[in-house]
């Protein structure tokens, strides 16, 4: 009988029902590894946010799909990550001018399972940490051995290139974002696109800073040639240790002008600053956590998404930390004054989760506009 | 760590007696401030008159007074305690407005003592709706439009600009008090008149109607660094136009999208900014159009509240607690998150769940018209309950509501015909969402035009019509194991499903159990799992993994009682956290198991662990089975635990204490009829009637009066008085009360003129501890938790006191009781009656407790570990009657009602249990106590004045004296004529003042011209007349005292007398017996 699962790389089983476009065929089912999100809004955001390339987002807030999805919510060309796992999926009415989440992703190419136990998923992956993973749609015992061996086979995220998938090909100069540009630009950012989220764009041009998008490869001289004031590195999927090229472009460029990141633009700054980065063991995926502004003296509620994070122990002296988690304590936050550098791990933009962080854009601003 | 240094002890304001609109959640708020604070070193003083709290149980605060929320009081308490500052936001509206008041009239300046949790000038903003509309108009957010008003005239002009229909709401009053909803003219100026009428200051709004748009709510906590929390997000299913305390509610809100979200989001912790709250938590209402998504700021409460307690309890976060140590000056990073015990308080909780909250209501007392949901509330309490689906929430919640409703059923089904559902849809009604889902199994309405009709989003009708699909597929498909899995995940009862499967509940339970389908607990962690929780706070669902870590067999599961109800509130609830705590300090783990998330026992650290769950056998048995333990109390939460007892012990619970038969005997009119004739004691005459005809019969056998009744209620629901024949005619066709073989009607001899006593204990089986005697003061007739009651008697004769000792012993025995026993005595000259025996918790034992000094909740915990009562020091010898007495002279428990919620019911008083809370006054003297019980019961008893007489025929000679010293006090007398010609012929001279059938100006003339200040009013027996009707509504709505009995008029003379001393006497409540 023909049955769907949640299928973890270390063998558990999470029954449940397929949604979305289902792959048929065991060997052409995308493997992807999985990590828990507990924002409970924003599924959307989430499933098109590009460093969600290359894993499957499991939603932790049960009902899910409950207000239908629309392009605005969009943080990118379309779904990046790779499958959603879900307990209860709506498939009810939608508002006008909306589509279902279920049709949304079908028309993705993106699969999805619902009825998972997913208190009891994210449980295993709290303990036992996040791995890869797949949704299977199999027929018998053979096709499940299968599966194991595919996913035994295969890569994890620290050993994939996923950078590729999501950057621009070309540069491009002030990308519309909700069908505007900046018109009289107050400075420029060179972008290196590692999978840039829109929002990103959208709070730097409501600051009136313009953006050239540049792809991931871009070098020092590609940056230079943009004219800009100041280097913005994007989020983006996957292990920045593997980003050698990125963090040589970042590091000859420190000094020369100012260098703000966000995410994976932090972990590049902490490898460029001569730190490193280390894998977390489910990481912070969620709307709620909180940081520690070590200038303000305050705590501030924020969006997060990421699996490595700044390793303390690798700090050099005179690298400032600018945010702690106020939970387990992680750099969530660099800031070097003298050098004009300054990088956040959590998502100021938000999109899904609270806007409290977004004054950090008006200091990014403020350090492209007096460079 | 930034706690302050320069204040060091705290006054804590109370919210006093419970009402509609402010319930046990200020006394699980009140509670946990009090203990954070002295967990802080702080010493705290707390202030509050309600004696069936947790909070004012000895020894919790450092000094506890139960003396009246005036300010006269507080003033005297100034002087005595010397506060350095006063926690209002604690004590609900009544805090917030004795906090203004005290400030108004220059107290606080006076005793320099600070306001902590929420400035004055905070609280001026957001209670001043002007104010606040310009603040929420500054942020660049929306207002309804409205206008604010103080005469007829500008509510006139106002209600032009806006058009009908029009929002009136009075300022200044709780819980949305007042508040109406206006079409037409006819509407308007009644309701307008009203509401100027009704606001303390004298001013109303009158706003645009938002009727039919969505509705929100966030729990918003700030620091004095500006951190800013939403801890939880709630959106109501019955949208805009039903009080938020009327609405099925959920969290996390439901169907907005992220935008939309973090949009209301940020309008909440801009707005706590701009009103200036900056040490603690805020509630900010809004309300969203479906059509366009415009966002509009109804109000802010910048204090914890109903729905803070409710999002405490929806997300485990504790607001109040937190709330206190951000007064003290703490910020959110520094409070720890005591759930998971390694985060910091300054996150929001993410849930991996639903919460739904079901208000209850009293539809059987206080019968409500169709629609009569409105900007006022009307329920009396709610249940929580949490599911992994919304639709499981759901079916739990309704359940949890014990309305006798299954869940999600079709109202047909339970009994309600076409016309009714059809205007139950149409209108606001507590059954509108179950009129809703019948709409969807009956097909008679499409899911858009229910929408049209109701307001109700799509997204929850879509759940309703999952709920129909499955309930479809239960009554037509063999019930296979994924079927049956797939129901109980949808929240439904074994019960449920056995209806539409045609099975018994016993077969469905015996299906589960083959087929293994076993519920399974989750944690509420704040944390969606991404923390391991510390603390067990816990929510059972199935079909998923198993997170127990059982207890064990040594641990006892205290069944709570489940949400406010008339007649089994606030008082059950301390019995119950009373155990709990018994029970831990002698090492034994509790199992709480309550609906209700207004409560203390709620709170998660009072037990071991803690179930938010429906109270039925269903769920406890599972709960028995997931701890693996068999011991359950079932004595202490009032009726709910009782009604499911056959059943726990018929699946192997071990019912600690009385035997069930015990229970049984004492409960059932005949058996004990037996016991009583048997031990030679003497109880009123009584008969059961099985069906009408009996009834006639069975009466004329007893004598007329009698008192007729339905078997195992509690609170006295569907009790009658009658005089004569036509009143059983009248009580058959009218009463609504079924007779049957199954439901007997309980006829007794009512016995009139009788003074009627409460009698609460401890037996061991062998020696008895009377924790103490109370007499009412109100005459036999008026069920005893409306009376106002004294301890200790004060009209008594020894001999008759100590024959009620020497019987209790006896009965005690007799029954084998084990723990808590209540005794209801009537006496009638010298004869002694037992009225009834129940062997289990009574709504006085924490008002015994806390004056007598003797926890009787311990001494019956501690009995049931094992120990007997002379080991407990309590009584002398084996086989003795110890009784305790008042600490303190004169203790008064006087009933609290909320009448003027319901302008359709008649505030007299009679068998039928009405009153929602309960006041205490304490002192040396009659006097003083009762004139502090009547202050802390708002009834404002005049020093002079003017008060009419009119009493009934037998009460002529009774009311002589009464009136000679009235006016010897000072008072001008008046008298309807009969009651006139007595006083004049005992030389008492008084005007004469027409009764309301007898033309004008008569007494209810004179009391809108506010002429009146004290109305002595007996009503022609209980069927009242009219005219007597109309005194009372009259006094009611003007707020003029008034008594009904001639035994009450002479406690009011007693108090007046006190009152005109001028003292205001503050007493702190001596600790007694009662340990830390």
């Amino acid at each position: 009988m023909q049955q769907t699962i949640l299928l973890l790389s270390d063998g558990t089983i999470f029954p449940g029902t397929g949604f979305g476009y289902l792959e048929p065929g065991v060997e052409r089912t995308p493997i992807a590894e999985i990590v828990f999100n507990t924002s409970m809004t924003g599924y959307q955001e989430i499933l098109t946010d590009p460093s969600y390339n290359g894993q499957m987002v499991l939603m932790t807030y049960p009902e899910i799909g409950n207000y239908g999805c629309e392009g605005r919510f969009c943080e990118s060309g379309g779904i990046k990550a790779s499958a959603l796992v879900v307990h209860d999926l709506y498939d009810g009415p939608v508002p006008e001018g909306r589509v279902s989440l279920s049709a949304f992703m079908e028309k993705s190419g993106i699969s999805g399972i619902q009825g998972v136990d997913t208190r009891s998923l994210t449980l295993h992956l709290r303990d036992h940490g996040s791995q890869n993973a797949m949704i299977l749609t199999y027929n018998d015992a053979k096709e499940l051995e299968l599966a194991k061996e595919r996913l035994a086979s295969f890569p994890a995220i620290t050993e994939r290139d996923l950078i590729a998938d999501v950057t621009v090909a070309e540069p491009i100069v002030d990308p519309l974002i909700d069908g505007s540009r900046p018109e009289h630009p107050l400075c420029r950012f060179a972008l290196v696109d590692f999978g840039v989220k829109r929002s990103i764009i959208r709070e730097l041009y409501k600051r009136g800073a313009a953006v050239t998008l540049l792809p991931s490869t871009a070098t020092k001289e590609d940056v230079m040639a943009t004219g800009c004031d100041a280097l913005f590195l994007s989020n983006g999927p996957g292990d920045p240790a593997l980003l050698r090229d990125a963090v040589a472009m970042v590091r000859s460029l420190i000094g020369a002008m100012p260098v703000v990141g966000i995410c994976l633009g932090h972990q590049l700054i902490t490898w460029a600053l001569g730190g490193a980065t280390v894998k977390m063991k489910f990481g912070h995926h969620g709307g709620n956590e909180p940081v520690y502004d070590h200038l303000a003296g305050r705590t501030f509620v924020t969006s997060q998404n990421h699996g490595f994070m700044s390793d303390p122990k690798s700090l050099p002296a005179g690298v400032k930390i600018w945010y702690t988690n106020a939970n387990d304590g992680s750099i969530e936050g660099l800031i070097d004054e003298e050098r004009k550098v300054a990088s956040v791990q959590f998502h100021p933009e938000a999109s899904p989760g609270p806007h409290d962080a977004s004054s950090i854009f008006d200091r990014f601003v403020q350090m492209g506009v007096a460079k | 760590m930034s706690k302050r240094t320069d204040i060091h002890r705290i006054l804590v304001i109370g919210s006093g007696p419970i009402i509609i609109g402010q319930a046990c959640e200020f006394d699980y708020s009140g509670t946990q401030a009090v203990k954070a604070l002295k967990e802080e070193g702080y010493e705290v003083i707390l202030l509050n008159p309600n004696p069936a709290t947790v909070q004012t149980t000895n020894g919790l605060a450092d000094h506890i007074y139960m003396e009246p929320l005036k300010t006269e009081y507080v003033e005297e308490l100034f002087q005595r305690e010397r506060p350095d500052a006063i926690l209002t936001t604690m004590g609900g509206q009544t805090g917030l407005n004795l906090a203004m008041e005290l400030s108004r009239k220059g107290i606080l300046d006076k005793y320099e003592v600070q306001v902590i949790g929420a400035s004055i000038k905070s609280i001026n903003l957001a209670e001043d709706r002007e104010r606040f509309k310009e603040i929420v108009e500054g942020l660049g957010l929306e207002s309804p439009r409205s206008v604010g008003v103080h005469t007829i005239q500008e509510g006139i002009q106002a209600k032009n600009a806006i058009g009908y229909p029009v929002i009136i709401r009075p300022s200044f009053t709780l819980g949305g008090f007042g508040g109406s909803i206006a079409h037409d003219d006819d509407e308007f100026m009644e309701n307008i008149a009203r509401a100027l009428e009704i606001s303390p200051v004298h001013e109303a709004l009158v706003e645009e109607s938002l009727i039919g748009w969505k509705e929100f709510e966030m729990e918003v906590m700030r620091d004095h660094k500006d951190n800013a929390i939403i801890v939880c997000s709630i959106e109501n299913i019955d949208p805009m136009g039903v009080h938020t305390g009327d609405s099925i509610t959920i969290a996390p809100i439901q169907t907005l999208d992220d935008r939309a979200y973090q949009n209301m989001r940020d309008a909440s912790i801009a707005i706590l900014r701009a009103v200036g709250v900056d040490c603690g938590g805020s509630n900010v209402q809004f309300a969203v159009n479906p059509k366009d998504g415009r966002m509009v700021v109804i109000e802010m409460n910048p204090r914890v509240s109903r729905s803070s307690a409710l999002a405490s309890k929806a997300t485990g976060f504790p607001i109040a607690r937190c709330s206190a140590k951000l007064a003290v000056g703490y910020t959110l990073d520094e409070v720890l998150n005591e759930i998971t015990g390694k985060t910091a308080s300054c996150y929001e909780p993410a849930l991996d769940y639903c919460a739904v909250k079901v208000p209850r209501f009293e539809l059987e007392k206080f019968p409500l018209p169709y629609s009569a949901l409105g900007t006022q509330m009307r329920s009396v309490g709610e249940a929580l309950s949490l599911g992994r689906t919304a639709l499981e929430a759901l079916n739990k919640a309704i359940r949890a509501s014990e309305r006798k409703l299954e869940g999600l059923v079709d109202l047909k089904e339970a009994g309600y015909d076409d016309e009714e559902i059809g205007k139950f849809l149409h209108s606001a009604h507590p059954l509108r969402l179950l009129a809703a889902y019948t709409a969807i199994v009956r097909g008679t309405h499409t899911l858009e035009e229910i929408n049209q009709v109701t307001g109700f989003d799509p997204w929850f009708l879509h759940q309703l019509q999952r709920q129909a699909k499955l309930d479809a597929r239960l009554s037509q498909e063999k019930l296979e194991r994924d079927l049956l899995l797939e129901a109980k995940r949808y929240g439904m009862s074994d019960k449920r499903i056995g209806q539409l499967a045609g099975k018994s509940e016993q077969e469905i339970y015996a299906l589960r159990q083959q087929m293994e389908i076993f519920a399974v607990a989750h944690h509420v962690d704040t944390c969606a799992g991404e923390f391991e929780a510390l603390t067990p706070y816990c929510y059972t669902t199935y079909g998923e993994a198993d997170e127990t870590r059982p207890l064990g067999e040594q641990a006892v599961i205290i069944i709570a009682s489940g949400p406010n109800r008339i007649g089994q509130g606030l008082e059950f609830d301390t019995c119950c956290t009373l155990s709990s705590l018994a029970w831990r300090k002698l090492g034994v783990k509790t199992i709480m198991v309550n609906s209700n998330p207004e409560t203390v026992s709620t709170d998660f650290n009072t037990s071991d662990r803690l179930y938010i769950e429906p109270l039925t056998a269903e769920h406890v048995k599972e709960i028995m089975r997931l701890e693996g333990t068999r011991n359950v109390i079932v004595q202490l939460g009032g009726q709910t635990p009782l009604n499911m007892a056959d059943e726990l012990e018929a699946a192997g619970a071990n019912i600690l204490g009385t035997s069930l038969d015990g229970l049984d005997e004492a409960g059932d009119r005949e058996r004990f009829s037996a016991l009583v004739r048997r031990l030679g004691l003497r109880n009123p005459t009584n008969r059961t009637a099985h069906n009408p005809r009996e009834i006639y019969e069975k009466a004329k056998e007893v004598g007329f009066p009698v008192l007729l009744r339905p078997s195992f209620v509690l609170g006295g629901r569907g009790m009658f008085i009658v005089d004569d024949e036509a009143g059983l005619t009248d009580f058959i066709e009218h009463s609504g009360v079924e007779t049957s073989e199954k439901k007997p009607v309980l006829i007794d001899q009512f016995l009139e003129d009788a003074f009627e006593y409460d009698l609460d204990a401890v037996s061991d089986g062998k020696s008895l501890y009377i924790g103490g005697i109370v007499q009412h003061i109100e005459a036999a007739g008026i069920h005893s938790g409306d009376s106002a009651a004294v301890f200790p008697p004060y009209k008594s004769r020894p001999h008759v006191l100590a024959q009620m000792r020497q019987w209790a012993l006896l009965l005690a025995r007799e029954l084998k009781v084990k723990g808590l026993m209540n005794i209801q005595f009537a006496s009638k000259g010298d004869d002694l009656f037992i009225i009834e025996v129940n062997p289990r918790g009574s709504r006085t034992v924490p008002f015994i407790s806390k004056t007598s000094g003797v926890n009787l909740i311990e001494a019956a915990v501690r009995v049931w570990h094992g120990e007997d009562l002379v080991g407990q020091g309590l009584v002398p010898a084996e086989g003795a009657v110890a009784e305790g007495k008042p600490l303190m002279g004169w203790a008064i428990k006087e009933a609290v009602f909320s009448f003027d919620r319901f302008s359709n019911v008649d505030p007299a008083l009679g068998p039928e249990m009405r009153s929602t809370g309960e006041a205490i006054g304490m002192g040396r003297t009659f006097g003083e106590a009762y004139a502090k019980s009547q202050a802390s019961a708002g009834n404002l008893l005049p020093k002079s004045g003017t008060v009419v007489i009119t009493v009934n025929h037998n009460d002529h000679q009774t009311i002589i004296p009464i009136a000679r010293d009235l006016e010897k006090m000072g008072f001008t007398l008046l008298a309807t004529r009969g009651t006139a010609r007595a006083l004049f012929e005992a030389g008492i001279l008084c005007g004469v003042v027409l009764k309301t059938q007898d033309g004008h100006p008569n007494i209810v003339d004179l009391m809108r011209a506010h002429k009146v200040d004290l109305v002595i009013n007996t009503p022609m027996g209980f069927h009242a007349r009219r005219s007597d009707d109309d005194i009372r509504s009259m006094a009611m709505r003007l707020h003029i005292p008034y008594t009904t009995t001639t035994s009450a008029a002479r406690a009011a003379v007693e108090a007046i007398r006190y009152e005109q001393e001028g003292y205001y006497t503050v007493r702190e409540l001596p600790r007694g017996r009662w340990e830390e």
